[in-house]
Order: structure tokens, then sequence, then C-alpha cells
């Protein structure tokens, strides 16, 4: 077998592309396509416009605007490297280890190395392409401020693959070691670790850099000190300060510097592959043989008094019970689900934090209105999230029965009570999750008791609907066959959940703004309130349920029809 | 007990099954047999309520499965050609999955259970996860749970796919012992000799249209064969479709 037998072995993907992209009635590729041009493209122009603004206004601030616009490409560094290599090891991991097609791969007259070469790339590929895509916007806002020439970008483009090769190399040399050291069939067990490390990271990076501080030189004892904090180099042993190096000498075509720094990655990012054929060649193919063996569980049953957990279940009917039983168990088995639990942990608590370091107090504007305004806001942005969570847990809960979806099917079990169980076994914990948020949030802004009477009965009537439209189109458009059900929350039907969703949320938000405002106001000036604007105030609300009622109702209807059809 | 009426089904321009008429009494073993791509899996995945006909009735035990099809099912045991089944859970919580939904008697559960696992030879294994088992558990798995219940009606789907000769034995064993106790069994197989030593009654399927059905000598009958063995009379209904 030739030295490149790993570029053959690419082949199967460059053909499952094609495949995607071809095969398929044309007006459904065409609906398809655009609606991910649509999204994407969206996604592109708002961070172009966005980075593109705030360089513009870095630029207005008189000597710290360089020092500004250095420091946020060096944040944004840092957080495309950190992204890089969490999602390639989460990428290498299934792609050296667990892929269904590896003991074909294994059983053919090719040298493991070469197979490792080639799940190594495919993982690289995987893990990295959303990232240059999103890094374009960036690197051309910098470049149009700048007024920076071919050189620039070329730079960019050379610099950010360097960076998505060196996460990549240091992600598999990490996950080649783990297969070894982790005892054979505990290697999914890295998910756990990989979660907890990823909540940690985030919190972590995030919080601790605390960006909103470099817009509010107020809040530093003085400039000396404010300055010193702008200026403080990121760690000189990390790849993504040689890169934010290779980007800014590229702005001030110090083209020497330049080269040192794109030289540094290339040669670090060399030594990493030396240490991955190295550990490849001693260590793959004895990893996935351990990882071949027998799938054992990580935690012992939970029991109290011999009783199983699923005896709380008692208020469903037998064989609700059963589905919700299997449907949880089949969930927290799942270690491939955790990094994302910790994940949103993570998340959640840098939403609360962020509320609480608001700096409501040294705003301009009358505080108790921007509380209220921010309150309102808050509606919409949790609906947001709960959305984002719903898109990634509850829009592929139908995908998830995966092929052994023909034990329901041929059971005596009526699709509808299928779908509605798989509402109410996620409606519930989002409610509560989401109104936790809603209510802790709007603890910290301190805001009017209409206020948040109003956002608790507002997100109790959006939830439902974010959740039916979530179970109903994730049933419509399913992939029992993925070898990842939860991947499908980014395919053509994951998008328009999330694209419905937000038109829901807007339409909801839209119809509560204009009373809301008035009876908010009246009630600052304290003035009574006109029959005129109860009347339309009764209207607007009343329309807000209707529509999240149909939103719960239409698309579990619809998904029953579906799935009747099989 | 099983009564298939005009049942068709079209995938696009395919048709995958076409006017299918047959019946299956209380205590018969039917074999289906047809090569590759003729319709078998698709007739036994419309039996099971997995897919619609695109027309045609299927009668379960007189419940019709398109008008009542949560009636037709309680009374089938439905065992699919491939074990796909929930791999996070172990043997047992897929057995008491199984008998949750199907309603057994919870007093009977674990004795039932107990003797199933048992009989198939996975009584050591009930407390590991699915994923841990061989291709032959996951089939023997599959096969117990779909007794569970006390199923009046059984469709199989290639029932000996995966599994050792110890195991065929018994299958074989439960099957003939269960068409004593009037259970209706539909059996779609590849395996002729199985087909012949098992079935009380054959359909030949090829194309999605049943060329001929009943016992062997009516099927060499039908094929104008003598006394030939079921191989030469699948060979030639086939070969003349």
């Amino acid at each position: 077998m030739k030295a490149l037998a790993w570029i053959q072995l690419l082949r199967p993907r460059r053909h499952a592309l094609k495949a995607a992209l071809t095969r398929g009635a044309a007006k459904v590729r065409v609906s398809r396509l655009f609606l991910f041009g649509f999204v994407g493209g969206a996604f592109w122009l708002g961070a172009f416009a966005l980075f593109f603004r705030v360089l513009t206004y870095f630029q207005s601030v008189e000597e710290f605007g360089d020092i500004l616009a250095l420091k946020l490409l060096s944040m944004i560094m840092i957080t495309f490297f950190t992204l890089l290599i969490f999602s390639s090891i989460i990428n290498s991991l299934s792609h050296l280890y667990l892929s269904r097609d590896l003991p074909l791969l294994h059983s053919l007259p090719i040298a493991s190395g070469q197979i490792f070469y080639a799940r190594f790339a495919g993982s690289c590929i995987d893990s990295s392409w959303m990232v240059v895509i999103f890094s374009l916007p960036v690197f051309l806002s910098f470049g149009l401020i700048y007024q920076a020439g071919t050189g620039f970008y070329l730079t960019a483009l050379t610099a950010i693959i360097l960076l998505c090769l060196i996460a990549q190399a240091l992600s598999s040399i990490a996950v080649v070691l783990g297969a070894v050291l982790l005892p054979a069939g505990k290697i999914r067990s890295l998910f756990v670790i990989l979660g907890v490390m990823l909540a940690i990271a985030l919190i972590v990076a995030l919080r601790l850099i605390r960006p909103e501080q470099l817009v509010n030189p107020e809040g530093f004892a003085s400039a000396v000190i404010y300055l010193n904090s702008l200026q403080t180099l990121d760690a000189p042993w990390l790849p993504a300060t040689w890169i934010t190096d290779s980007l800014r000498y590229a702005l001030t075509r110090s083209w020497g510097q330049v080269f040192f720094s794109l030289s540094l990655s290339l040669s670090f990012f060399s030594l990493l592959m030396f240490i991955n054929d190295s550990l490849a060649r001693a260590f793959y193919f004895k990893g996935f043989s351990r990882a071949q063996t027998t799938p054992g569980r990580l935690f012992a049953p939970l029991r109290f008094r011999g009783k199983g957990w699923e005896t709380g279940l008692f208020f469903l009917s037998r064989p609700a019970r059963a589905l919700a039983a299997k449907e949880i168990r089949a969930f927290f088995r799942d270690s491939t689900q955790w990094p994302q639990l910790f994940l949103i942990g993570a998340l959640i608590i840098i939403y609360l934090y962020n509320f609480s370091v608001l700096p409501l107090g040294s705003a301009p504007v009358r505080t108790v209105y921007l509380q209220n305004v921010f309150s309102f806001l808050n509606v919409g942005l949790a609906a947001f999230v709960l959305s984002a969570i719903a898109a990634r847990f509850v829009f592929p809960a139908v995908s998830m029965e995966g092929e052994a979806f023909w034990i329901l099917k041929a059971a005596p079990v009526s699709m509808r009570s299928f779908l509605w169980m798989k509402f109410f076994l996620y409606y519930l914990p989002l409610l509560l999750l989401t109104e936790a948020l809603i209510i802790i949030s709007n603890t910290l802004l301190d805001v009017t008791p209409f206020m948040m009477a109003l956002s608790v009965i507002t997100i109790f009537f959006l939830v439902p609907a974010i959740v039916a439209l979530a179970v109903g189109l994730g049933a419509m458009y399913p992939d029992f066959t993925s070898e990842n059900p939860a991947m499908s929350a980014t395919s053509f039907g994951g998008l328009l959940f999330m694209l419905v969703c937000f038109a829901l949320i807007a339409l909801v938000i839209i119809l509560q703004a204009g009373p809301v405002y008035r009876i908010f106001m009246a009630d600052v000036h304290g003035l009574r309130l006109s029959f005129r604007l109860l009347i339309v105030s009764a209207v607007s609300f009343a329309a807000a349920v209707l529509l999240c009622l149909f939103a719960v109702f239409f698309p579990m209807r619809l998904a029953e029809r579906k799935l009747n059809k099989g | 007990m099983i009564e298939l009426i005009d049942l068709s089904k079209n995938y696009g321009d395919t048709h995958a099954v076409r006017k299918l008429n047959l019946r299956v009494a209380a205590g018969e073993i039917y074999g289906f047999i047809g090569p590759n791509g003729a319709g078998k899996t698709t007739t036994i995945r419309m039996m099971g309520g997995i897919i619609e006909p695109t027309s045609g009735r299927i009668l379960i035990g007189g419940s019709d499965m398109h008008a009542d099809p949560v009636s037709a099912k309680k009374i089938i045991g439905f065992v699919p050609d491939r074990p796909f089944l929930y791999e996070k859970l172990t043997g047992m919580e897929f057995l008491k999955f199984i008998s949750d939904i199907y309603q057994v008697q919870s007093s009977l559960f674990p004795s039932k259970a107990k003797k199933l696992l048992e009989q198939f030879g996975l009584w050591s294994w009930r407390n590991e996860i699915i994923a841990a088992y061989s291709h032959g558990m996951k089939q023997r798995l599959i096969i117990a749970a779909a007794l569970l219940h006390d199923p009046k009606v059984l469709v199989i789907d290639e029932p000996m796919v995966g599994l050792d000769p110890s195991a065929v034995r018994l299958v074989k064993d439960i099957l003939r012992d269960l068409a004593r106790q009037d259970v209706a069994i539909f059996v779609s197989t590849h395996t002729l000799s199985i087909a012949e030593d098992l079935c009380h009654r054959i359909g030949v399927i090829s194309k999605g249209d049943l060329l001929a059905q009943g016992t062997l000598a009516e099927l060499n009958s039908a094929a104008r064969t003598g006394d030939a063995d079921l191989e030469e009379v699948f060979l030639t209904l086939v070969r003349e479709a």
C-alpha cells in the first residue's frame, strides 16, 4: 500500500458529501441550500457588521484604539483556539475510536498509521470548517479598518489553518494517550472528563477575562492600571499568541515578524505531528482494539430501599412510565450527551452572572426604566436560550430512537401518545429551568412586580410552544440512521426549527411590547390605565397566548401524521 | 388469524408488493420465501404496523391494522430481520420496558422474564447493557421479548440469522410448540430447508407478486415439478415469473 493511502481513505467522505448535495428531489435540494445559505449568510454578515462596528468604534478612541483592537483580536484567537481544542477532542474520539466504519477499515490491508492519518484529517475538517468560515468576517473587518493588502489576507488564511492543525494535533495526542490510559470499555468516559473540563474552562475563560471592563476605563483605579491590563501579553508559549502575532504584524506589514510567527507555528505543528506519528505507531491500534471490548456502565444503578428511581414516575400510565424510564436511562447512559449538559450548566452560570454585573448604577438613563427594559428583553433572551437548548436536546428526541424505532412502531402505543410523552418529558424540566432563569435574573435586576409576573407568564406559554415545535419538527425531519442523532440540530429540520422559534419569539415580543410599554409608563407616571389601553392590551396578550397554543398543537399534529405514514 | 386482502405497497414507481392476498389460520406456521428484493420484508413491516400499505387491508385476529392499530399490535409478537434495540438498556430493563408497553400482568413479569431469559441463554447477561451483546444474543433477546406477552400472532423476519445451531434448534422447537398452542406464525426466510422443515404452508413471492402458496405438494403442482424438493420448486417458480 502506498505511503499516502490515507488520502484514498478520505474518498468515502467525498462521495458522501457529493451524494448529499446531488441526490434527492431538486426542489428539496434547492430549498435546503437556500435555507442553509440564508442562515449561514445572515450569521456571517451579522458577525462582519458587529466586528466592523466595534473596530470602527475602537478607532474613534484616541490612543487606546489600536491596543483595544489588538486585545480583541487576541481574545478572539484564544476563543477560537479553545473551541477548536474541544471540538477536535470530541471529533478525534469519535473518528479514531468510535465510528461504525472503523472495524471495516481495520480489516482492510492498510497500515493502522494510514487509518490514523485519514481519521486525523477527517476530524480536523469536521472540527475546523465552521471556525474557518466564521473567522473570515473577523479578518475582513480588521483588513478593511486597517486598509491591509493581499499579504494580510494570505497571512490570515495561513494562520487560521495552522491554528486548526495545531489544535487537532494537540487533541489527537490527548485522545490517543487517554485511550491507552483508560481501562478497556471505558473510553467513552472521556466524554465525562471532557464535559467537566469544557464547563470549567468556559466559565474561567469568559468570566476571568471580564471583557466588559475593556470598554469601561472608569472601573480601573488609574489609567496606568487600565493600560497595563490591556497590554498584558498573552502567554508567549500559547499557539494562539503566535497566530495573533502573525496577524498583528501583517496589519503593520512587518513581514519578517510575520514569517517568524508563522514559522514558529509551523515548526510546533511539525513537532506535534512527529509526536502523533510516534504515538500512533505505538498505541493507536492497541487503543482501538481496547475500545472494541464490551462497553461497561459508568455508574451502578441508583436504588433507594431496594426500589429503582423509576418508581418515582408512579403517576404515569404503565406504557408512559416505560417510555419515560427508557428515555431517561438512554439519555443519561449516553456519555456523548454529558459534555453538552455540563456546557449548558456553564452557560447558565455565565448568563446569570452577566445580570449580576450589569452596570445599571452608572447608567445615564433612569435605573427603574432600564431595569424593566432589560427584564422585557430578558424574556426574549431566555426564550432564545431555551430554543438553543431545545434544538440540541429536544429536536433530536425522536431521532434518538434510532433504528430501534421499529419497537415502538410495532408496539400497541399510538404515535400520538409517543409524541406527547416525549413532549412532557422535556417540557417539565425545561419549564422549571427557564422559569428559574427568568425569576433569578429578574430578581437580580430588581424589576417591578408587573414585569416579574409578565415575564413568568410569557415564559409559561412560550416553553410548551418551543418544546412542541422541537418535538414536532424533529419527528417530521427525523434521522433514524445517524451515528450521532444529536447532530440533527444542524440539519435542515434543525435550522427550520430555529427559524420558526425565532419568528415565534419575535411575534410574541412584538405583540406584547406596545401594551407593556404603555402600562409600564402609566405606572411610572402614576396614571390610570384607559379603557382603550386595557382592551388593546387584552387583545395583544390573548393573541400571544393563542399563537403559543397554535405552536403547541399544530406541529404535534403534523408530526403524528408523518410518523403514522412511516 | 392473519388475513391480507389486496395488500399493495408502492415506493414511487416501484411496486414492492402487489395485490397480496393470503390467510394464516390459528396454529399454522406459514413460510414466506422469495429472492432478495421480492417484497418479503415490506410485507412483514406492513403486517407489524411499521409502514403503511399503499392500499389493501391487514386483519390481525379480526382487528384492522389501519383502523385500530393498537388492538392489532397487542396480539402480535414481531421480530424484525435486524436486531436493532435500545443499546443503553440492559436485557432485563428491555424486557421490563416491553412488558410495560404490552401491559403484561406485573406480578407475572419476573417469572416470565426469568423463564425466557434462561430459555434463550441470556440470564447471566440480564444486567449487562445491550450494546455489549453479540448479534446472536440480540436476536435471541428480541425473540424472547416478542414472546413475553403471549402473542396470538407471531410475525418473524429471518428468525435464524445470527443464531448458533443450538439456538436455531431452540427457536424451531419453540415455534412448533407455539403453533400447537394455536398461535398463528408467519415466517419469512431465505433458508429453504427451514421453511420445508417447519412450515405447514409456504408462499413464494417474487417482484412483489405472490407466485404460489400451499403445502409442498401444492407448490409442486403449481410449478409442475413432480415431487421435487422446495429448492427446485422455488427456483422454477422464480425463474418462470
